[in-house]
């Protein structure tokens, strides 16, 4: 086996809770994004266009949609002789079947896999954000700077830093202090859930970890700190650019929307920079003579009679005469019917809109409304009646 | 496992369509905004059951080589069968006709080694969405030596015989002086027994810019779209990673075919859109079909258009053709507004 200088293992066994009726059926990166895509696609596009080439996907929570779409890593280019992507599932040893129960235990169980190509480098990812990242920058600045981890980390705006992992550094960009979630934060550096390690010292601390039984097996709560208690050189890697965590419906629905930006942060269109992803292979949209469409993406397959603004449009949707589409995500093969309306919205999958009903948020409210068949069959009697 | 043989014949070069076959076949002609001819009756065989296609190229096939690759989108990539490529050895003499034996003689063992009985003939520029199986099961039914796929009177010019019939004619060419399979349809001093098998859906028939065009406007009739595109029988072709078509908040889009990866800020009405294309704001587009990455700048007006790929038409150039003749521009050349003196 050719010895791999860095592999990836991406975390994607999030059950995404917040999501509520999005992910019943199916893992938080499999939830589809941006017209097209599925949430891990970003992720799995980075790795291929930063080359980094063996990538373990790390599944536990509804793993069906999740391991069939990846498959054996055709779509981004991953199905490799050497290497390439391999899906990495819970599994029984003798003693039993062990969960994955946190993140670092996730890769603690997979040592194995990582043993196979005995790396010099670990890079660890999660499959719940959507941004472009070359990683082969980050190895490059791990390596220059001789740390033995280097965390990725993005400014984000005070009076929201109390919401994520905050990484104190000092004026090296050397992380001193790791604080989740801190009441006052001291610094507004942002983990991205992307960390580097060397392999030799990640494998002796997931080895530590795993034997303390009062910890959580989490990355940024367990192993960042047994780096930073042994005095381990850890670096912040500071990141610039579109980051979104769309852990939320409402994350998940102002990711779907920053797309339809003028100029956005975000840009698909970046032929340097591809995201790849499982083509659904549809014929070509079809707007009809009442179609209007603005401000808007619209992928294959759809067949379009009515009006929309300012919205995604996965493929296969169908949208009826009349019919008003504002602010709203539809995802793959909905059907809204004709003289509807609906806005500030999330369509699932396969979802079918009567005709005539509207679903809007009341008067005022920011609230984005996630459609569910329950909602859809009380909209139907109520048509009715 | 199926008892067909596909071939496709790519080898017929179309007089009429030469404007778009400068550097391709006609099998790889773009069609409906993201496919190639061939990917119609491609996945008309792959959605029969066929598991081994045999592609016979002449004119200028690297676009289609590019295209078809390993097989891979149409499932033909298989250890045992799939999709084979056949470049000519030599130039036989100039035959146009589908199933040209002289063609399929330079192939022969390919047919002596597959294991299928029969074989289906098609040509690449009849673009259909037929089930072969069921011609086959006519075929033996009636048990013809040759079944002609027929739509109404007008024959689709695919056959479906015996393998080692289509053997014997090959072999025997030079004595039965016929040429092709088609030939041998057409004529009557022989003793085979030819059948037809009606074939009742949309058919476009491609020979010419005029009937590329009048089948492509028929496009946006929503009948001809089912029918081509059933999705119990899709058609498939090489996936490109393309992003979703973005519209801006000037673009007016009414009655048209949209690929994806296109940015539109113009006005487009009545046209097919191919992917990756981009139309500037204040440009009106109508009637038109626009190829891959072909560019439209701002303030143009365009009727009655076919560019073809990598065709920039820069700011505020004005271009009609018209409904019998289409104006044609070619792939990758640019116009500018004519500079007054």
């Amino acid at each position: 086996m050719v010895k791999k200088k860095c592999v990836a293992m991406l975390l994607a066994g999030g059950q995404g809770s917040r999501l509520h009726s999005l992910t019943t059926s199916i893992a938080k990166p499999a939830v589809p994004f941006g017209g097209k895509y599925r949430i891990i696609d970003f992720t799995l596009s980075n790795c291929t266009n930063s080359r980094i080439d063996t990538v373990g996907v790390l599944t536990q929570y509804q793993p069906l949609v999740l391991n069939s779409y990846i498959g054996i890593g055709s779509a981004w280019d991953l199905d490799r002789r050497n290497g390439g992507v391999t899906v990495l599932p819970p599994y029984t040893e003798a003693s039993g079947v062990k969960w994955y129960s946190g993140t670092a235990n996730a890769i603690y169980q997979n040592m194995n896999y990582i043993e196979h190509y005995n790396p010099e480098y670990v890079l660890v990812l999660s499959g719940d954000h959507i941004y472009k990242m070359d990683y082969s920058k980050m190895l490059d600045y791990h390596i220059q700077n001789e740390a033995e981890a280097t965390i990725s980390v993005i400014e984000v705006p005070w009076d929201e830093a109390s919401r994520f992992g905050i990484m104190n550094t000092n004026s090296n960009m050397e992380i001193t202090e790791f604080e989740e979630k801190p009441a006052h934060p001291k610094n507004n550096l942002a983990s991205m859930g992307i960390y580097i390690f060397k392999w030799e010292y990640l494998k002796k601390y997931l080895e530590m970890d795993n034997i303390n039984t009062a910890s959580t097996h989490d990355f940024g709560k367990d192993i960042i700190p047994l780096f930073l208690n042994a005095g381990k050189r850890l670096m912040a890697y500071p990141f610039e650019g579109y980051w979104k965590d769309v852990g939320t419906v409402k994350s998940l629905w102002e990711a779907n929307m920053d797309l339809l930006e003028e100029n956005p942060g975000l840009n698909l269109f970046d032929h340097s920079w591809r995201i790849y992803s499982q083509n659904p292979n549809r014929p070509t949209q079809y707007l009809s003579s009442l179609a209007e469409v603005r401000e808007s993406l619209v992928n294959e397959g759809c067949y379009i009679e009515g009006k929309v603004q300012h919205s995604v449009i996965f493929q296969g949707v169908e949208i009826g005469k009349g019919t008003f589409i504002e602010e709203a995500v539809v995802m793959p093969d909905a059907v809204i019917g004709q003289n509807a309306i609906v806005r500030r919205a999330i369509v699932p999958e396969k979802i079918t809109i009567p005709d005539g009903v509207t679903i809007e948020p009341e008067n005022g409210s920011t609230e984005i409304i996630l459609v569910t068949e329950h909602m859809v069959e009380q909209l139907r009697k109520d048509v009715i009646a | 496992m199926s008892r067909l043989l596909g071939v496709i014949d790519a080898t017929n070069l179309i007089e009429g369509l030469q404007d778009l076959t400068l550097n391709r076949s006609a099998a790889s002609i773009p069609f409906a905004g993201r496919y190639r001819f061939i990917d119609f009756i491609l996945s008309n065989m792959v959605n029969s059951g066929v598991e081994s296609v045999a592609i016979f190229p002449k004119h200028q096939y690297r676009s289609l080589m590019d295209h078809i690759g390993s097989g891979k989108n149409w499932d033909l990539d298989r250890k045992k069968n799939g999709l084979f490529f056949f470049p000519p050895c030599f130039e036989p003499n100039e035959n146009s006709s589908v199933g040209s034996f002289a063609r399929l003689e330079q192939h022969i063992d390919f047919f002596k080694r597959s294991h299928q009985d029969y074989v289906f003939i098609a040509n690449s520029y009849v673009i259909t969405n037929v089930d072969i199986e069921e011609a086959l099961a006519e075929h033996l039914i009636h048990d013809h030596d040759i079944t002609e796929l027929m739509s109404h009177d007008q024959s689709l010019e695919m056959y479906i015989l015996k393998k080692s019939l289509l053997i014997e004619l090959i072999e025997n060419r030079k004595t039965s002086q016929f040429i092709s399979i088609s030939d041998v349809a057409n004529q009557t001093l022989h003793n085979y027994n030819i059948g037809t098998y009606n074939h009742n859906g949309y058919v476009a028939v491609m020979n010419s810019i005029r009937s590329y065009f009048n089948h492509s406007m028929d496009l946006l009739d929503h009948s001809v779209w089912n029918q081509l595109f059933s999705s119990d029988r899709p058609v498939f072709t090489k996936v490109k990673d393309e992003p979703p078509t973005r519209y801006s908040a000037e673009s007016v889009v009414t009655n048209s075919m949209i690929a994806n990866g296109a940015t539109i800020k113009g006005n487009v009405d009545s046209s097919i859109i191919s992917r990756a294309v981009k139309i500037g704001e204040g440009a009106l587009v109508k009637n038109c079909i626009v190829m891959q990455k072909s560019h439209i700048g701002e303030n143009c007006t365009l009727e009655y258009v076919i560019l073809d790929k990598n065709v920039r038409v820069l700011d505020g150039v004005t271009l009609k053709g018209t409904p019998d003749k289409p104006l044609v521009l070619r792939k990758g050349s640019v116009r500018e507004m004519a500079v007054s003196k």
